[in-house]
């Protein structure tokens, strides 16, 4: 591929990541609860996005972006105000940004007069078209700036560069001097806090921030006299400050600043040009300072304690170079340490560094080099990812899939060979098992994603459907962190969007209806992941108007999905929505049916080896609950035998077993039997014939029941003819290797090397219980 | 009159994309001695473990940023006459003219042509050969 083509294809992956940044930096804002951090990231996403675009010249992505970023910028330098309409019009513009990246990636183009929309938007923000007349100056803007040459003295070297590989370099550098703008007397305080200054609570930083305010002020940190740290007292404050100020003020002025200081620390106060003193030595020998690290640190807000100690050098706590890293030039010196320096020295607005080139002593650097291995990187740690190639995981997790399986072959013949369970070749192998699990957990690891990335398309989602119906909606996200198998969150969108237009279009009402119902005009609808019980449960939850039971049992028995006399508890009237054949066109608009019903959702969940189910309260709202397992890769399941076959059921839908009496055991109709379960009358269902093994079912006093239940809360028992044990199985598609079958979910491959099917235990039980009267079993499939 | 083979340049910039480009334009030129940085904490470890002779940067990155970068090199002895061309977006005056005031050498207005790079770099360290 040609490179910049490659570089490009990076581009627009980059920009994915950013504009996912950027959205959730927007979303932070508007519910008001974004800091300066957020907002700069959101400014930088987008400046990184026209920057990017810019070298590939996407003119139509450059310019909204320019615009965009504009108002950025106005935003987090405080220039505009982040309210409400603000946010919003800048959501609504990154929707926008967003198509622009993807039509400039796909070669499409976004829709002008939304495109122009939302520019007159953002720029109604900057209240001019001074967004676009900066787009259009000269490409390469003269700033009044005059190259740095560097000048090499005594070299010849024209361009004063210097050959890293020939010579240590030494050469001077032609740092342009700050001239002194607007004549303002200068000044030179030398400020060096004592003990009792801390110990009256007050703070250096503070004190430097006022001072900051009288004019532009250079500030040097003079910690020479800060010991290593073993010699460091922690009630003693080592550090003082000489500060360059350039003021109209005049030294009352100045002094003012100090004012309830001044009796607690060394003040030299000098007109720049009289007698400058000397700054360091005086505060180096003076009984001066005190104070623990903590306010030395507090002192100067910046400065952290690690960095200081760092500096100090041997401290334990400091991030500090590796060792192998530590440059020999530079033995004192870390990279915490000069950041802090760039970082910290000035006060605020603005002021200029003159931070001195390390006077400091540098400690033996035996004493950095080990606590440079016991500090080392924690800012690398964060960042320590690396990306795999999808490919190379799979791989990876079919062959831990076989591992598991070659591990539960070989424990079942060494069982099989008459070896007792103490023998050490048995012992071994459970630590195998152990061992085996380990790793099988730890693959999934790492298939495992936050389901972020299929919240994130959500907001969006529900700003257009908001959109569209008229209605107002505040989406709440919480979990976003929850983790689960890749396959799954791929799987997962499609239900979640589906669910969430649902949501919005018929659970929400609309403002006028709210304010009927006395509450608040802008709906919440909240989407919420969460681990519970070895699965994934996702949550969607509206505070609309809740399930109206009467209309949808009207409904249901206009289908024919129920009889009219049929007695349904409340909770199984709202689940009468996942039906099939339950939605119709008149039911649903365009927005959230687009053809569709929920039954079509529920088979999507159930095709992931999932429950759903709803539960609403007229007048409060609906919750739908969806419980996915974490993976489908690998399955926890009782091995069962059912005619002949070894059959798996999903230890999840088990509920207990138990032998069935033939007292408790009822025929109705002469052939459907129920089985009484503690008062409770369930229907009990021959595995063999549901799954047709066998034509007649067998005695139930002669098999084990065990007892299920689905997602719906629909409860069975399933007949087996014997439980052979509990067993962890590597979950085999079956559609992928053979074709889709009633009842059977899956299939697996056991220790002893046969296939044995996985049973759909909500497939059997809801084909079982859906059969509308107990009477009309002629529609059981067969 | 320096070779540029022999000069050693840190690419400094938090988006790959950038990096790439520069990377690329800079061998274009025949300066191929280049390692890159996705932020000024990086880029100093980087430089403190190797020396470079010149430092492009952008601006806008997360944990330290260019500004903070160039005071850091600037600020610490052997790395402070290291050559730094900081990018900037066009919007960036204020930032190139504080930039300068901590003693940036030159900048570069993105997007920026091979040739441009090739100015700024000139212009720093004289013709390159």
């Amino acid at each position: 591929m040609d490179p910049f083509e490659s570089i490009k294809q990076t581009f627009f992956q980059e920009c994915d990541e950013l504009l996912t940044d950027a959205e959730q930096g927007l979303l932070a804002m508007e519910s008001g609860d974004a800091d300066s951090e957020t907002i700069n990231a959101v400014f930088r996403a987008v400046h990184s996005i026209k920057g990017g675009a810019g070298a590939f010249g996407l003119e139509q992505l450059i310019r909204f972006a320019h615009v965009f970023e504009t108002v950025m910028d106005e935003v987090r330098s405080e220039k505009m105000e982040l309210t409400d309409e603000v946010a919003k019009v800048l959501l609504r513009a990154f929707d926008v940004l967003a198509d622009h990246v993807h039509a400039a990636r796909d070669g499409g183009s976004v829709e002008e007069t939304r495109s122009l929309g939302a520019l007159g938007e953002l720029k109604g923000l900057i209240g001019a078209e001074d967004a676009d007349d900066d787009m259009n100056n000269g490409a390469d803007e003269d700033f009044g700036f005059v190259p740095v040459t560097l000048s090499v003295e005594g070299d010849e070297a024209p361009g004063g560069f210097i050959d890293l590989d020939a010579q240590n370099a030494s050469a001077e550098i032609a740092v342009p001097s700050i001239e002194d703008e607007t004549g303002q007397t200068s000044w030179i305080i030398e400020f060096s806090p004592k003990t009792e200054m801390y110990a009256k609570a007050n703070e250096s930083g503070l004190v430097l921030r006022e001072l900051a305010r009288l004019g532009e002020t250079r500030v040097t940190l003079l910690d020479e006299t800060l010991p290593p740290l073993d010699q460091l007292a922690a009630e003693q404050a080592y550090v003082s400050w000489r500060i360059q100020l350039f003021t109209d003020s005049d030294e009352a002025a100045i002094r003012e600043v100090f004012e309830f200081v001044e009796d607690d620390c060394n003040l030299t106060i000098t007109c720049e040009g009289g007698e400058a003193q000397a700054a360091a030595p005086s505060a180096a020998d003076e009984s001066l300072s005190e104070d623990d690290r903590a306010a030395a640190a507090s002192a100067n807000a910046d400065i952290d304690i690690a960095a200081l100690l760092a500096r100090v050098g041997g401290a334990e706590a400091a991030p500090a170079e590796p060792a192998a890293e530590a440059p020999a030039e530079a033995p004192a010196e870390n990279v915490a340490a000069l950041i802090a320096r760039a970082q910290s020295v000035e006060p605020p607005p603005a002021p200029k560094v003159e931070a001195r080139p390390t006077p400091a002593p540098a400690p033996a650097p035996a004493a950095a080099a080990p606590a440079a291995n016991s500090g080392a990187a924690p800012a690398a740690a964060p960042t320590a990812t690396i990306r795999v190639d999808l490919d190379r995981v799979d791989r990876l997790i079919n062959a831990v899939g076989e591992l598991v399986i070659q591990q539960a072959m070989l424990s079942q013949r060494v069982l099989e060979s008459g070896l007792a369970r103490s023998s050490n070749v048995a012992l071994g192998l459970e630590d195998l098992e152990l061992l085996t699990r380990e790793i099988q957990d730890s693959v999934m690891a790492i298939r495992a994603q936050p389901v972020k990335s299929v919240f994130q398309r959500m907001p969006r989602l529900a700003r257009e459907v908001a959109d569209m119906t008229g209605k107002r909606v505040k989406l709440v996200m919480e979990g976003e962190g929850t983790e689960v198998d890749k396959t799954v969150i791929e799987r997962l969108t499609d239900p979640i969007t589906h669910m969430l237009r649902n949501a919005i279009d018929h659970g929400l009402e609309d403002p006028e209806g709210r304010a009927a119902a006395g509450k608040p005009a802008e709906g919440v609808v909240r989407l919420r992941a969460l681990h519970r019980g070895g699965r994934i449960v996702i949550e969607l939850q509206d505070d609309g108007r809740g399930i109206n039971r009467p209309r949808v049992r009207g409904i249901a028995v206009d289908k024919g999905l129920i009889t009219e006399d049929q007695v349904l508890s409340d909770e199984e009237i709202d689940n009468l929505i996942f039906l099939p054949g339950f939605s119709t066109a008149e039911t649903i608009s365009d927005i959230s049916g687009r053809g569709v019903g929920m039954d079509v959702v529920r088979r999507s969940i159930q095709g992931l080896g999932g429950r759903i189910s709803i539960s609403s309260e007229p007048g409060k709202g609906s919750k739908f609950t969806m419980s996915l397992p974490l993976t489908l890769a690998v399955l926890d399941g009782m091995v069962v035998t059912a005619a002949e076959q070894t059959l798996v059921a999903p230890l999840s839908a088990i509920v207990e077993s138990l032998t069935p009496r033939t007292e408790d055991v009822h025929y109705i109709g002469g052939k459907d039997a129920v089985i009484r379960i503690r008062d409770i009358f369930v229907p009990l269902i021959d595995v063999g014939v549901a799954l047709g093994f066998r034509e007649t079912a067998i005695d139930p006093a002669s098999g084990v029941a065990v007892l299920v239940e689905s997602e719906g809360g629909g409860k069975a028992a399933l007949l087996v003819e014997a439980i052979q044990g509990q067993r962890q199985v590597v979950i085999k598609s079956l559609e992928a290797n053979y074709q889709q079958i009633d009842g059977v979910a899956a299939a697996t491959i056991l220790g002893d090397g046969r296939v044995a099917l996985i049973l759909d235990v909500d497939a059997l039980v809801t084909t079982q219980r859906r059969k509308p009267a107990p009477r009309s079993e002629k529609r059981m499939a067969s | 009159m320096p070779a540029a083979s022999a000069l050693k340049t840190l690419i400094v910039d938090d988006q790959q994309t950038m990096r790439s480009l520069i990377r690329t334009s800079l061998h274009a030129l025949g300066i191929t001695q280049t390692r890159e940085a996705p932020d000024g904490e990086e880029a100093l470890r980087a430089m403190l473990s190797t020396p470079v002779n010149l430092v492009i940067t952008d601006f806008n990155m997360p944990k330290l940023d260019g500004l903070g970068l160039l005071r850091a090199i600037r600020a610490h002895g052997p790395t402070s006459k290291v050559a730094v061309i900081m990018l900037t977006g066009r919007a960036d005056r204020e930032l190139v003219q504080r930039a300068v005031q901590f003693g940036v050498n030159n900048y570069l207005v993105k997007p920026f042509t091979t040739q441009t790079l090739k100015e700024k770099i000139e212009a720093v360290f004289g013709p390159l050969s």
